[in-house]
């Protein structure tokens, strides 16, 4: 086929606009920008004045910044062992040959096409809520007192049990066509030699989804360091330090929260950029643990 | 054909796991199922427990107090106009990109496909701060600036998504409408958009979704109640509700957002699972 210019240039050229002006551009400014101080985002280029690493130094120094990367580590660490566990307990069970596993699986997945916003709102305003909420009715059921579950102490984990059920779905998803990609004949096998079913699940089922289980680590992984919309929905008023992550310290900074005197989008943009390297940095180690072990089967 | 029988010594294994996905699916119901009621009930039915009684019958004005005192009509005809726009939108800037990145490898088309790749992993951290001040330097405000930034924060996927299906058509109709005089632009949204129509369908309902659930890009562009979407809509309903005092209402806002997804997924959820391990996840 005849290589046409003038159709090559008119289809891609939109795409390209879009690449430069939506990714491109900004990305490389922000970049910038963490290296100037930058009070706000609508001032001219002219006030820049270049800081050196002190926006770094600085957000590492603030014990806002510190709180909110120690609970996004929890969230990382805590929140991913439990969601990655539970998800593949679900894909497990759904592929052991259990009646209507379309519908138990369309029904585990539904939280994912939720509304977060309207997920989180039913957590908070029912789930939690201390007058009239599930747990407490249940608390109250078996003698108890009622729990306060958003108060300072218990919020995390309060956050956390509710972003883990609106994620196993999608990770279950994953495993699920991981596990369906092994060939039965290999479980036949292993019942004929007698291995017991937990046995064939750590010995068959866990080394062949490595590659899968690396990939949902990664993409947990971004989703912890972006983490905001869940931590927003459970203190929607003022940042608290009990559900405080990076992005809502840096949308703090740099768009101005309650209690916030000083903006700086220059300690904003550092804060991208550390994120931006994590993710980078999971990508990266992600990568090379998949590459020296391919198993083929 | 003989009616398959139940194996009970199978089945009877198989109980923990039964249980299990029971009580999860279990859990969602009872949770969706309280709101639901919760949504007809007044909020002092909510809060002495009383709410599946309707003991004063269904309250369908908290429905009415939503979609019109909280401005839930507001919320809702903006984010309906977004996700259909920016569908559209993507597909109009999409396609043809995808299309040609499919057919011709010309100067800078393998630079273009990592560029969709990376930007397609590119966190809205990462690029919302400049794209502020651009709105502001080019005075752009308003809906079209949210529907401007959906359509771009969806050109990524939607290209990567339909480069694949593109590459699977056989060169032969571009040929036969070649001789038959038709011009290569024409060929394209004549001929070769239709025939991938399932994966322009997928790719759209994905697009709708993740559009009427957006929310931070709203949270930062949106000023005025005017142009507001629904996700954030919500926020600001939550948040008053300290001062309303209208559980049901809210409870009621909660159902109309929730409703458009949980019905497409109804439909299509059959479509949407396939969708999301057969695009891009691989091991």
């Amino acid at each position: 086929m005849r290589k046409n210019r003038t159709l090559i240039f008119f289809f891609m050229a939109p795409t390209v606009l879009c690449l430069l002006l939506m990714y491109v551009y900004p990305v490389c400014r922000t970049v910038l920008m963490s290296f100037f101080r930058v009070e706000s985002l609508t001032a001219s280029t002219d006030t820049w004045t270049f800081n050196g690493v002190d926006n770094y130094i600085k957000i590492f120094h603030n014990a806002s910044f510190k709180t909110s990367m120690s609970n996004m580590m929890l969230i990382w660490l805590v929140g991913g062992v439990i969601t990655l566990s539970i998800s593949m307990l679900m894909a497990v069970i759904l592929t052991s040959g259990i009646r209507g596993k379309k519908f138990f699986r369309a029904a585990i997945y539904l939280p994912n096409i939720i509304s977060a916003v309207a997920l989180a709102t039913m957590w908070v305003q029912y789930i939690f809520n201390y007058d009239y909420g599930l747990l407490n009715q249940l608390v109250t059921l078996l003698g108890f007192d009622k729990i306060r579950w958003l108060g300072t102490d218990g919020k995390l984990w309060a956050m956390l049990a509710a972003f883990t059920f609106g994620s196993v779905g999608y990770y279950m998803l994953i495993y699920i066509s991981g596990i369906e990609g092994i060939p039965r004949d290999m479980y036949e096998a292993a019942t004929l030699d007698g291995a017991s079913k937990p046995a064939q699940f750590f010995q068959i089922t866990l080394p062949l989804l490595k590659g899968i289980i690396k990939t949902s680590i990664t993409f947990w992984s971004i989703n912890a360091a972006t983490f905001f919309l869940w931590s927003k929905m459970f203190s929607p008023v003022q940042t608290e330090g009990s559900t405080v992550v990076p992005v809502i310290y840096l949308y703090d900074t740099v768009f101005g929260g309650k209690g916030v005197i000083e903006r700086d989008a220059g300690a904003g943009a550092a804060v991208g950029v550390v994120l931006a390297v994590i993710i980078v940095a999971v990508y990266f180690v992600m990568n090379r643990l998949l590459k020296e072990e391919d198993l083929e089967y | 054909m003989y009616k398959e029988r139940i194996n009970w010594k199978k089945e009877a294994r198989l109980l923990p796991g039964y249980i299990v996905v029971v009580l999860w699916v279990l859990f969602t119901a009872v949770m969706l199922g309280w709101i639901l009621a919760a949504s007809f009930s007044t909020s002092k039915e909510i809060f002495t427990g009383k709410v599946l009684e309707f003991a004063s019958g269904f309250h369908w004005e908290n429905y009415v107090t939503a979609w019109r005192t909280q401005n839930v009509s507001v919320f809702f005809g903006n984010s309906l106009l977004y996700s259909f726009v920016s569908c559209a939108g993507v597909l109009a800037i999409s396609a043809p990109a995808a299309y040609v990145l499919s057919r011709w490898n010309f100067h800078g088309s393998r630079a273009i496909r990592l560029g969709l790749l990376i930007a397609m992993s590119v966190p809205a951290i990462m690029i919302i701060m400049p794209l502020y001040t651009l709105a502001v330097q080019w005075k752009m405000k308003g809906r079209i600036l949210l529907i401007v930034l959906y359509i771009f924060m969806r050109v990524p996927y939607t290209t990567i998504y339909l480069v694949d299906f593109f590459s699977t058509l056989s060169r032969s109709y571009e040929e036969a409408a070649a001789i038959d005089g038709c011009s290569p632009a024409k060929t394209f949204w004549v001929i070769m958009l239709p025939l991938v129509q399932p994966a322009v369908v997928t790719v759209t309902i994905f697009n709708f979704l993740s559009v009427w659930n957006e929310f931070f890009m709203a949270l930062i562009f949106t000023s005025t109640k005017e142009m507001t979407p629904v996700g954030v809509g919500l926020l600001q309903i939550v948040n008053s509700m300290k001062y309303t005092g209208n559980y049901g209402g809210m409870f009621a806002a909660v159902i109309i957002v929730f409703l458009p997804t949980f019905l497409l997924y109804i439909f299509l959820s059959e479509k949407i699972i396939a969708g999301v391990t057969g695009g891009g996840v691989k091991g």
